[in-house]
Order: C-alpha cells, then structure tokens, then sequence
C-alpha cells in the first residue's frame, strides 16, 4: 500500500522545528526553565528517532496511552503516533498532503484526522519505517483500529494491547496479563531482553511524576492563575512521550517551582486575567500559537482541563512494577471518557468548575472525535445547572480547512463578550 | 401465501416498538430488556423470564434532532436513531437496558440512555476484543455478573436448568434461520433479499417462541415453491446495520439478488449455536459463543471476519459483495481498505457506500449500483 504522493521527511523537519523553538523560547527576555527542558527534550525524542537506523536503535510506533513506561526500560526508541502527527501539524502548519494520502488509501472522512494523516504519512514515507507498530484500543475505536492497516502499510509486524472499559480486578489482571504478552513480542522482535529492575526505577519515577502533577494541579487553582494560558499542552505531552523519563521528573519539579513562586509573587500568566476557563477536549494544533496571543489579549486562561490534567488517585508500586503499569492506565484522566460515563467523570467537571472557580468552559468538538463530542450535551447541562455558558467549537485537531482563524476569534470574542455581560 | 406468512414479520416491525407482543407480554407482568449490541447474550434475560429485544432507531431515514443534540453530529446515525426513539419515550415500557463497550458509538449510546432515560435496570458488559483463552476468561466473568445483577433485580435465581432451555430456544431459531439461508444458495432463491431483512428486524423484535413459529411455516411454504427465473446477478450485503427493506429492494431493483450477508442485524446476530457438551456450564458454553461469533469490525485480528465474509461470499456464489458504511461507524469503515484488499485477492469486487441508518437508497446510490453491476456483468459474461 504506497501513494502516488510526494515524500518529504517529517521527522527531520521536526527536529528543526523544535531547535527553533528552543532558540526563540531561550532568546527571550526571561526564558521560562521548564519550557526550555521541554523542548530540549522533544528535541531529543526527535533526534534519537532521525538517527535510529544509523545507531541500530529499534523504533516501536505506538499510540496515545500505550505504556511507553516498558519501551523506555527496554531501551526501546518509541515513535507516538498521534503526538507526531499533531506536531507536525503544530510546528510545521502542513497537514494538507498526509490527509490527502490517507484519502488515497481509502481512508473515509469519519476517521479521525490525526489517524487518516499517520496512515497516510506511512504510505508517502514522510514518517519513517519503525520496527514495530504497537497499538491499543485506549482511548477509541480510531486508537483500536488503526494498527492493522499500519502494520499493512509498514509491513511491521505488530501487537494489539486489549485495554479493558471498567475497572474490576480481573479486569486490571486482565490488562498484566497483556502487558506480560506484549514484553514478549517486544523481547522476540528486538532481540533485546526486558531489564525489570529498570521497569522498576521507571515506576518509581513515574509514581514521583505522578505526585508532583497532582500538586502542580492544585497551585493552578490559584488566582490569578500562574499557568501559561496553553500550558496543559505540554503536561500531556511530557506524560505521553516521557512517562518515568528523569529528565521528565526534573521538567516538572521546575515547573511546579516556577508555579510557587509566581503564587508567592502574586504574578498571573496573563498580564491581567479576566476569564477562567475550562478546557475540554484538545483545540486545533495548527492554531495554537494564535490561541496564545488572544489569551494574553483578553486575558483568558485555561486553569482546568479535567480530563487532561486531573490524575486519579492511587500509588505505584517499584516491586510490582507491571501490575503497577497497569493501574497507572487508569489513572490516566483521559480514561474517565473511555470508562463508562459515571459519576466520576461527572463528579470531576463539577469539582473543577466550583474549585478552580470559572468562568466559562471551552469545548472543543473535534468532528473526527466521536466520544468526545457525544458528551457535550451531557457536560453543558451539568455546567448550565452551574450557571457557568460553555462554548462550543467545531474544529479539527489537525485538519485547518474545518474552521478558520477568524472563524474561531469571532467565536471567541463573542463569548468573552457573553461573560463580560454577566 | 408466501405474502401472507412474511406479513406477520412486517407487521411487528410496522409496529415496533409498541407492537402487540410486547403489550401482551408487559400486560401479563413481564418485564422487557432491552439490548444494545450482538455481545449481549440474550438467553440470560430470557431464562431470568423476560423478554428480550433489541434497541434498534427507526428503519427509515428520519430527521433526529433529538438524537443530535444528545450526541452530536458526528456520531453514526444508528445510535442516534436509537436514542431518538429513547427519548421520545417510545421505549418507556423498558424494565432494563443492557449493553457492551462494544464500539463508542454503542458505549456513548449506552451512557446516555442511562443518565437521560433512566430505564430501571442497567449493565453494560466489558467485551474484550481478543479471542485469548484469557479473553474468554474476562468475558465469561463479565456475563456472570451481569447475570448476578439481573438476578438481584427480578428477585429470581437463573438455574442452569432454565438457561439449557432458552439455549435450546435461540439454538432453534439459528438453526431455522440457517435453513432459510440454505433457501438462498439456490440458482434461484424462493425469497428475495429485502423479504429476508423484514424476517431478520422482526427475529430481534419478538418473543422467540413466537418467531420460530411463524419462521417454520413461513420455511415450508418457501421449501414447497420455486423461485422463478435465476437472477444474473448474486449479491453479498456486507457492513454495520442496515434495517430498511427497502434499501435491499432498491438494489435488486437494479436486476440482482441479495443472496447473503453479513451485518450486525443479520448473519453476524443469529449464525453461530451455543455448543453445549464437555460438561461445559450453560453460562460458560454462552459466553463463549457470544465472544467467538461472528465477528463485529471491533475484534482483533480482523481477519476472522474477512476470512469469514470470504467464505460465505463463495457458500452463496457472489459475484459481487456491496458494502453499507453508516456515517461515522469508525469500526467498519476502518476496516474498508483491508478488507477490499482482502476481496480484491479473492477475485471478489466490493462496492463501497457510505449511507446514513435507515436510508432508502438514493438516487445516486442506485446510479453507483447500477454502474458496479454492469462492472459485474461484463465480468461474469
Ligand atoms: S482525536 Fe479522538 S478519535 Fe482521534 S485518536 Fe484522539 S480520542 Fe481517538
Ligand atoms: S458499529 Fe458502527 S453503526 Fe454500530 S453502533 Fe458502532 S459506530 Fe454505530
């Protein structure tokens, strides 16, 4: 399965990417640290995949969620799909072409972009070739579904994680029992051995991670809110790329430094913070550099995002470090939308809104996104009985030809002017 | 006659969801569930002494502002359609609702249900998507906790005893639905593929005693007559669920004949027996055939369906498979280029369309039929 579409490397031009954007976030007037080891190590992650096939690493593709914990305490170099494919969007504003060899595979719009685009990067080779696809059905049928056409369109071998809905304990079992599996697929196909005392120290530094972004959580509930206005975007990648990574521990003890002390000096992200809001679901990549400056502008900053930031609770254990992988997946705060839609996930919307006192909630409707959006209607209605307005957007994670800029500003605009009305 | 027998389906399905049936049934002190998804296994509420039947939306192509609000646009149009009838109270006579995390359209389909129609008793299942022994394990505790609270909730015990005979029951009417797709192998089928879909919608919609009554005289009409002239062409239905008749009849309109298919409303819900035997407990014989069916487009690896569809395609001697894609059924329409790779290396040709639940069949889905039929027949001649 090849396209007839042109080729160029979106990896080497990710690592550019991201060697600018540490240059311009060093070059200003007071660089933030914590942004800086961010991009140092995206920068890396980038790095260590161009060079993968001259230094012999073996490169593991994965989806969102997948347990990237094993692949790093195996030496493993992973590849997140879904991450790549919305930096690409992100640092390199180009989707147009990777969309359009996802359609020529055969791919029907209702696949959610940011999967039609991998599919379609594979096909033209603008991602490279990895060793191995991994994939898992958290957290959508496009996450459970598109392995298989990778492994068809790679010709990689591949492994299926079967991550159960509920939470029972033979359901947790259930998940070791695949993670157990997959360490064997892995062990066979990389020729390189599982080193659990690794796994271990990956859990034992996750389970620190894990610590600090709950604490990181609650100092974002001060007013005004000392969180760059966008910034839960980076504590989703850092987990996503860099779960149990030191270098992922040293980011964040910064960053909730960084916190305390503009707590301590009483200093907001935004020169003058007019709005709290909360975020739900993930704005358009391609767009966020101009959601930034209308932040600053109108002094709207997202302080909650439930289901990105708020982890749920529990410890992970270093001397049972699989088991410990498993219970981690469920405290991702994405999987209260992949569990069934209870009174935790709904409890979550309304402790946020009362604790982190806002004013108004965003909802991003990504029309690729289908369980996402089939919550709106119930997430407005607890917000409404709050008297918080939430504002819907339509847009597309990656794909801009679904909703414009000024589209978007005059959404906005309208809705700052609602609040100021109130 | 043959009219007759197969105006008994089609006026439970004129009249679903109030049909007679399930007056009758609530009226005599039964309680009616309704389920969601084919991993459901409905014995289990039949042996707790309740009827089951499925939450299906409407059969034809309707406006469902309801069912969008509530979902939103994006969402496939079957489960808004379900919910539309939900929410407008059509489904009020419902004791309980039971559904698997099958695909999120069927698990946002199911917590909606559950937080704005309030149906008193509600279970959604965990349906691994592996057929591991350990799959089979997690999914047989899934089905015995489902039948523990439905238990709890009639207030009865389900004994083995009376799970062997709702097996017996269901097996039956697999058994006799198979018998009338063996009617459909002929060079010229007795029945047509959109009077087939009429007998399939009420399979789900009614008592099963009742069913496989009707269906084994409806069978020795069909096995006396004969089918007329051979159609030139044979055609497989393949996809996520198709409920409109008329739909088919538009198809074979255009000079074919839907010999068989393979769809989450027919031979994926009815085709595979509950294998008793090896001393295997009832529950335990169900749930491995509930997990082991058929396939869904949810299940991994996906080439057990395609290697399914394939051999059915060839049973029935198709000479061209359709497929129906509802808008945003992510599950199946992931799998369309796979599985036209997979038919193209068969020597099968696949036609691929892309409908909302319930549509009649458009103009320009007649215009894109007829153009792959005369592929077909320039093929075949
Ligand atoms: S954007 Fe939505 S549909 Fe796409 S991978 Fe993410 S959760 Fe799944
Ligand atoms: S399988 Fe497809 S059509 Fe059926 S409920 Fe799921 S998304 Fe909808």
């Amino acid at each position: 399965m090849t396209s007839s579409l042109q080729n160029t490397n979106r990896i080497d031009a990710l690592v550019r990417a991201t060697r600018l954007m540490y240059r311009m976030s060093k070059a200003r007037p007071e660089p933030r640290q914590s942004e800086l080891l961010y991009y140092q190590m995206l920068i890396r992650y980038y790095e260590r995949l161009l060079k993968a096939r001259e230094n012999g690493d073996f490169v593991a593709a994965h989806t969102v969620f997948f347990p990237s914990e094993v692949l790093y305490a195996m030496d493993i170099a992973p590849m997140h799909l879904e991450t790549t494919s919305w930096m690409t969007a992100l640092f390199l504003g180009e989707y147009a072409d990777l969309l359009a060899a996802g359609a020529e595979l055969g791919l029907a719009s209702e696949i959610c972009s940011p999967h039609r685009g991998l599919a379609g990067a594979f096909s033209i080779g603008a991602l490279p070739k990895p060793d191995v696809v991994l994939w898992s059905n958290m957290v959508c049928d496009n996450t459970a579904k598109s392995g298989e056409l990778l492994m068809k369109i790679t010709g990689c071998p591949g492994h299926f994680l079967d991550h159960p809905f509920q939470d029972s304990s033979e359901e947790i079992a259930y998940f070791t029992d695949e993670l157990k599996e997959m360490v064997a697929f892995l062990e066979d196909h990389s020729g390189r051995k599982m080193d659990w005392d690794r796994l271990s120290l990956v859990v034992g530094n996750m389970d620190k991670q894990l610590e600090i972004l709950r604490s990181i959580h609650e100092l974002r509930k001060a007013i005004p809110s000392p969180f760059h206005p966008q910034g839960f975007l980076e504590l989703l990648t850092v987990d996503y790329l860099f779960a149990g990574h030191p270098e992922a521990t040293e980011y964040l003890e910064t960053l909730r430094q960084e916190l305390e002390e503009a707590i301590a000096q009483g200093k907001g992200a935004v020169a003058k913070e007019r709005y709290r809001l909360m975020t739900l679901f993930l704005p358009p990549m391609y767009l966020i550099g101009f959601l930034e400056k209308m932040s600053q502008e109108f002094g709207a900053v997202s302080v909650a995002e439930p289901f990105f930031c708020q982890w749920g609770d529990g410890k992970l254990d270093p001397k049972r470090p699989l088991e410990s992988v498993a219970l981690k997946s469920y405290m991702i705060p994405e999987m209260n939308m992949y569990a069934p839609m209870g009174d935790r996930a709904i409890t979550k919307i309304r402790t946020a809104a009362q604790e982190f006192r806002i004013d108004g909630a965003i909802y991003y409707a990504d029309v690729g996104c289908r369980h996402t959006c089939a919550t709106i209607k119930l997430f407005k209605d607890i917000l409404d009985d709050m008297d918080i307005p939430v504002l819907t957007l339509d847009c597309d994670v990656v794909d801009p030809t679904i909703t414009s800029q000024e589209e978007i500003r005059g959404k906005l605009e309208g809705f700052f002017e609602l609040l100021d009305d109130r | 006659m043959k009219q007759d027998l197969i105006g008994r389906f089609r006026e439970v399905n004129q009249t679903f969801p109030r049909t007679r049936e399930i007056i009758d049934f609530k009226n005599n002190g039964g309680m009616v569930f309704g389920w969601f998804c084919t991993y459901v296994p409905e014995e289990i509420i039949h042996a707790a002494g309740g009827l089951p039947i499925r939450i299906v939306g409407h059969s034809t192509e309707t406006e469902l502002e309801d069912g969008t609000a509530y979902f939103y646009v994006n969402n496939c149009s079957f489960s808004r359609s379900c919910l539309q009838l939900g929410l407008r109270h059509e489904y009020d006579f419902l004791d309980g609702i039971v559904g698997g995390s099958t695909c999120d359209g069927a698990r946002r389909l199911f917590d909606l249900w559950r937080i704005y129609i309030q149906t008193p008793f509600h279970c959604i299942m965990t349906v691994p998507r592996k057929y591991t022994d350990r799959a089979h394990d997690l999914y047989n505790s899934q089905v015995k906790h489902f039948k523990d609270l439905l238990e709890e909730f009639v207030d009865l015990p389900i004994t083995d005893e009376a799970l062997l005979k709702s097996i017996a029951l269901f097996n039956e009417s697999r058994e006799l639905l198979r018998s009338l797709y063996d009617l459909r192998r002929l060079d010229s089928p007795p029945i047509s593929g959109a009077e087939i879909m009429e007998i399939l919608n009420a399979s789900f919609r009614m008592p099963k005693e009742l069913f496989n009554q009707h269906l084994q005289e409806l069978l020795h009409e069909l096995q006396q007559s004969d089918g007329g002239r051979p159609k030139p062409l044979r055609i497989m239905l393949v996809g996520s669920v198709l409920t409109n008749p008329q739909f088919v009849k538009s198809i074979e309109d255009l000079g074919a004949i839907v010999v068989c298919d393979e769809l989450c409303t027919s031979t994926r819900y009815w085709s595979d027996l509950v294998v008793l035997g090896n001393g295997l407990p009832p529950l335990q014989a169900l749930s491995r055939r509930y997990l082991n069916n058929f396939p869904c487009a949810r299940m991994y690896p996906s080439t057990e369906r395609f290697d399914r569809i394939v051999a059915l395609a060839k049973a029935f001697g198709v000479h061209g498979v359709i497929s129906e894609t509802i808008r945003y059924c992510v599950p199946y329409a992931h799998d369309l280029p796979l599985l036209a790779d997979h038919l193209k290396q068969e020597g099968l040709p696949m036609l691929t369309l892309d409908v909302e639940h319930g549509t009649p069949g458009s103009g320009q889905i007649q215009t894109r039929v007829q153009a792959f039929f005369e592929m077909l027949e320039a093929r075949t001649l």
